[in-house]
Parts: structure tokens; C-alpha cells; sequence
């Protein structure tokens, strides 16, 4: 197991968000964590990551690096598109020549051009900026990678092929990924397994298997997963106010 | 080679921004000048001197060896004053945004500086220092050190959290985060605030050389008013204006431009400044 959650419990100001949470990862596979809002995804998320300190269990962490994709690209303004791709790789080290080698390749992979690598992120589109997120978070050859809505705000094509790019990613790099998403349609898509979180009972309601491999679904398949899912009672309280598929 | 050709290109630009500021900065001073004309028509010689007279007077002086070192004298004051001031004022005020216990310990103190009127500063300091240059450096000290510190703890207090989390997120330590993502945000504040402390410095350091009568432009600026000579006293206004104006446009606006490049970069031709 890369990285395992033990009996994590987390409030803010006296306010329960997490109970008795135990999850865990293992290498290459893609977990998708679901919840209506204000469940503690994001929360839970940053635990893993170890950017909040929770306030029972522990984390254990068995690998080198990770790398997070944000709801928001997080971008440095004052960096260029690929001093940020390669910001990660400064911060680990990286001499300069090499990590802007690795940059361009991984802007390439996301679909970025490399005259888009001079310029600063106020110049880039708000596609391009999450791709440099993405790119940013892959270049460091990460073991896990956590992505919090990463495509939220992307547009419909795009939000695909980035999806397709990060399943192919991770069954070529071996990483394994924590995805955290509200759509079911993209949790369907590209998880190799389904955590179902709640906001009223504050845990897990449901934890499975997606058939299929991730990336290579087709567009029937993932369209029926999901309105068989829909009328499933542990995806109740997700779909309310979400409006349940038809 | 677009890369050389992009930054080739972007100091072009710069100097067009640069030029085209100085010539609207320019337009807004001839306004000035015609009010000005228009005043000095309404009262007279005696009151006010008109602008060209001033600027003639101004040419005089220049021509005296006087003037030179005064000038000398007062900069060095101001300028010393200033970089004291900056140094202490932005390294408290940095250290006062990450640390609320040194924020709840400084923020009183400064306060209570801001609230001393300058004038008090002054006799103060020609009763500790003398008449000397000291009780001018220190006048600019208190007066410019306030300023820099509060634009200090407001760019440390309004820094993007969720840059830092993403930098901790990569593995970055406390000073590369500081260097990376808080530096770069916290000069645009420092940057507005050293603009008003230099101006501030100026001013001050003239103030104290008058009332202490200790040399520099102020010390001029008290003879001349010992003669009532209205025509000198305007010209060495405008001096100090000029000397004011030129430290912070010749100095720290084209440190802030090469700072800041990132800023303008996402802005669209035409709606610069
Ligand atoms: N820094 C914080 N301080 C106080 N409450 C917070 C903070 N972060 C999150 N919360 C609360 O914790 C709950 C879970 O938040 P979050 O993990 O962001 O949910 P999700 O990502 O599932 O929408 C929400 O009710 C939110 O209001
Ligand atoms: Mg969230």
C-alpha cells in the first residue's frame, strides 16, 4: 500500500467533518472520492497530502513524491508557464537545464505549445492554465497524485482529454491517484475504485470496484454506469439537489 | 530566435510605457503651471512669482557653487534617512504579517509613531542631536519608518495562502516559499509605500535643516526667507519637488518595472497607466 489513512478524524472549531476515516491506495490505481459539497472531500484530500494536520488517526506514506492539481491552477503569476511547470522540479533540486527539458515534455503531453511556455499566466486561457497545472503536478515523476475537482472549470472538451491524459498517465507511470470529483460521469470514466462519502453520516457509505479499465470505457458504458448508480441509495444524498439523471 | 525577439520586444515596450508616462506626467505639470500663471497674475509679483521667474531664479542658483553641495547635503540626509527607515521598517513589518504576537507588539508602537506629529520629532531631535545633520536623518527616520513598515505587514498579511499550501505541496521549505510566492507579491506594496517614504524623506529632511538651521537646502530655504526673497524660496520649493520626484521616477519606478514585468504582461495594449 502507497499510502494508507488510519482512523482519521478531523473538526474545525469544534465542528465534525471527519470520523473514523480508514482508506487505502495502492500503486497505480485511480481512486475516485465522491460527495455532495461540504462533505470533507477537500479536507480529506489535504490530509492525505499532509497540508492539514488531522486531529485523530495517522497517515502512513509509503512513497518518495507526490504531487497535488488543485480546484484552481494555483499558478505563480509571476513565473513563466514553464518556470511553473517546473516549479515542483526546483523545489526537489532539479538543475536547471534538465528541468526545462522535462517541462517542455510535459507541456507537450497536456497539449500545451511551446510558445505558450514564455509567456505568464495573466497571457494564458483558463484551460491552459489548469494544463500547466496538470503538467506541473505530473513533471515531478510523482508516486501519488492528488486532484481536487481538477476539471471543474474547464470546458466539456477539454475536461475529456485531460481525463483521458491522466488514466493513460497513470497506467504508464505506475502512479496511483486520489481524484476527488462531484461527477459521477467522470468518477465513471476514469476511477479504477469508487469512495462514497456523506456529509450527514460524516464517513464512507459506499466503496467499489469500477468494471473496466480507466481511459478506455466508451461513452455507452460510462453513460449507463452512471444512471445505473443513480438509483442507488448510497448516491442519494450526492444526486440530491444535483437533480437525479432523468 | 522569438525568444530573444519577446524580450526585445518587451523593452521596447517598456521604454514606449516610459516615455508615454513621462509625457502625460509632463501635460499634468504644464496645468499646473498655467494655474499657477494665472494666480500669480491675480496677486502679484510680491506673493507669488511667476513660474518662469521662479525657473530663472532656479538657473541662478545652479550656477552658484552653494547650491550643489546643499543639494548634496540634503540627498544625503534623505537618502540615508530613507534607507534606514525602508531597511528597519520593512524587515519589522515582514516579520510583524507572518507572526501575530510580534504584530500585536509592534502594530501600538507604530501607532503611537504615526500619531507624533513630525514637528515634535524635529525639536526633539535638535535637542538629542544638535543642530547637526543627525536630527534630519533621525526626523526621516520616524516619519519614513512607519510608512514602510505598514506596507511591509500589509503585503506579508495579504498574501495568497493558497499559493503557499500549493508550494508547501511541492515540497518547498519556509524561505523558498518566502522567496517564490510572498516576495514577489509583498514588492508591489513596498514599492508604493518606498515611493511615499522617499517623497516623505525629502520633505522632512528640509523641514529639520530649517527649523535647526543646519545647512542643506532647508538651511538655503531659511536665508532666503531672512531676505524675503519670495522668487528664491519658490525656486528651491520647486528644487526640492524636482529632487523628490526625480528619486522616486529616475530610481525606484524603474526598479518596480523591472519587478514587475509579470503585471503588465497579461494586460492588453493602450490601457497601461
Ligand atoms: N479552514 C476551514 N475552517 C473552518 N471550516 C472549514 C475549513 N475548511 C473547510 N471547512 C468546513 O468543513 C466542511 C468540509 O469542507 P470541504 O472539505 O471543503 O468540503 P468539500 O470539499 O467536500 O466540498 C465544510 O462544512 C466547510 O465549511
Ligand atoms: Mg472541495
Amino acid at each position: 500500500m502507497k499510502l494508507r489513512l488510519e482512523n482519521i478524524g478531523h473538526a474545525f472549531l469544534g465542528r465534525t467533518v471527519i470520523e473514523g476515516m480508514n482508506l487505502a491506495f495502492a500503486a497505480g490505481e485511480i481512486v475516485a472520492l465522491v460527495g455532495p459539497s461540504g462533505c470533507g472531500k477537500t479536507t480529506l484530500m489535504q490530509i492525505a497530502a499532509g497540508l492539514v494536520v488531522p486531529l485523530r488517526g495517522r497517515v502512513h506514506r509509503a512513497y518518495r513524491r507526490h504531487a497535488i492539481v488543485f480546484q484552481e491552477p494555483r499558478l505563480l503569476p509571476w513565473l513563466t508557464a514553464r518556470d511553473n511547470i517546473a516549479y515542483g522540479l526546483a523545489c526537489a533540486g532539479t538543475p536547471r537545464r534538465h528541468r526545462r527539458e522535462i517541462a517542455a515534455a510535459r507541456a507537450r503531453e497536456v497539449g500545451l505549445e511551446a510558445d505558450d511556455l514564455g509567456k505568464f499566466p495573466a497571457e494564458l486561457s483558463g484551460g491552459m492554465r489548469q494544463r500547466a497545472a496538470v503538467a506541473r503536478a505530473l513533471a515531478v515523476a510523482p508516486d501519488v497524485v492528488f486532484l481536487d475537482e481538477p476539471f471543474s472549470a474547464v470546458d466539456v472538451g477539454l475536461r475529456r482529454m485531460m481525463q483521458d491524459h491522466l488514466a493513460q498517465a497513470a497506467a504508464r507511470e505506475g502512479f496511483c491517484a486520489l481524484f476527488v470529483t462531484h461527477d459521477l460521469g467522470e468518477a465513471a470514466r476514469i476511477a479504477d475504485r469508487l469512495v462514497v462519502l456523506s456529509a450527514r453520516r460524516r464517513g464512507i457509505v459506499d466503496l467499489r470496484a469500477v468494471p473496466g479499465r480507466p481511459g478506455a470505457r466508451d461513452e455507452r458504458f460510462v453513460f449507463d454506469l452512471v444512471a445505473a448508480w443513480s438509483r442507488e441509495e448510497a448516491f442519494a444524498e450526492l444526486l440530491d439537489g444535483a437533480g437525479r439523471l432523468q | 530566435m522569438p525568444a530573444s525577439m519577446r524580450s526585445e520586444a518587451r523593452a521596447a515596450a517598456w521604454l514606449g510605457r516610459y516615455l508615454w508616462s513621462a509625457w502625460a506626467g509632463a501635460t499634468g505639470l504644464l496645468c499646473l503651471a498655467a494655474a499657477w500663471q494665472a494666480a500669480h497674475e491675480l496677486y502679484g509679483d510680491f506673493v507669488l512669482p511667476d513660474p518662469l521667474t521662479t525657473l530663472m531664479t532656479l538657473a541662478d542658483l545652479a550656477t552658484e557653487p552653494g547650491l550643489g553641495a546643499a543639494v548634496k547635503e540634503t540627498g544625503l540626509r534623505a537618502l540615508t534617512g530613507f534607507l534606514l527607515a525602508a531597511g528597519i521598517g520593512t524587515a519589522a513589518g515582514t516579520i510583524a504579517g507572518y507572526s501575530f504576537a510580534a504584530l500585536r507588539l509592534m502594530k501600538p508602537v507604530v501607532t503611537f509613531i504615526l500619531g507624533v506629529p513630525p514637528i515634535s520629532w524635529i525639536v526633539l531631535a535638535l535637542i538629542w542631536f544638535g543642530a547637526s545633520g543627525g536630527s534630519a536623518v533621525a526626523t526621516v527616520i520616524v516619519a519614513a519608518l512607519p510608512i514602510s513598515f505598514a506596507g511591509a505587514l500589509e503585503g506579508v498579511a495579504t498574501r495568497d495562502r493558497g499559493l503557499d499550501a500549493m508550494a508547501r505541496a511541492f515540497g518547498a521549505g519556509p524561505l523558498r516559499r518566502f522567496r517564490d510566492v510572498t516576495l514577489p507579491h509583498l514588492l508591489s506594496y513596498l514599492f508604493a509605500a518606498w515611493t511615499t517614504a522617499i517623497g516623505t524623506a525629502w520633505k522632512v529632511a528640509v523641514m529639520a535643516e530649517l527649523l535647526g538651521n543646519s545647512g542643506g537646502i532647508g538651511g538655503a530655504l531659511a536665508k532666503a526667507r531672512a531676505l524675503f526673497d519670495i522668487p528664491q524660496v519658490m525656486a528651491l520649493t520647486v528644487l526640492v519637488v524636482l529632487c523628490a520626484l526625480g528619486s522616486d521616477h529616475l530610481v525606484l519606478q524603474p526598479l518596480r518595472e523591472a519587478a514587475e514585468r509579470w503585471r503588465t504582461a497579461g494586460q492588453p495594449w493602450g490601457v497601461k497607466r
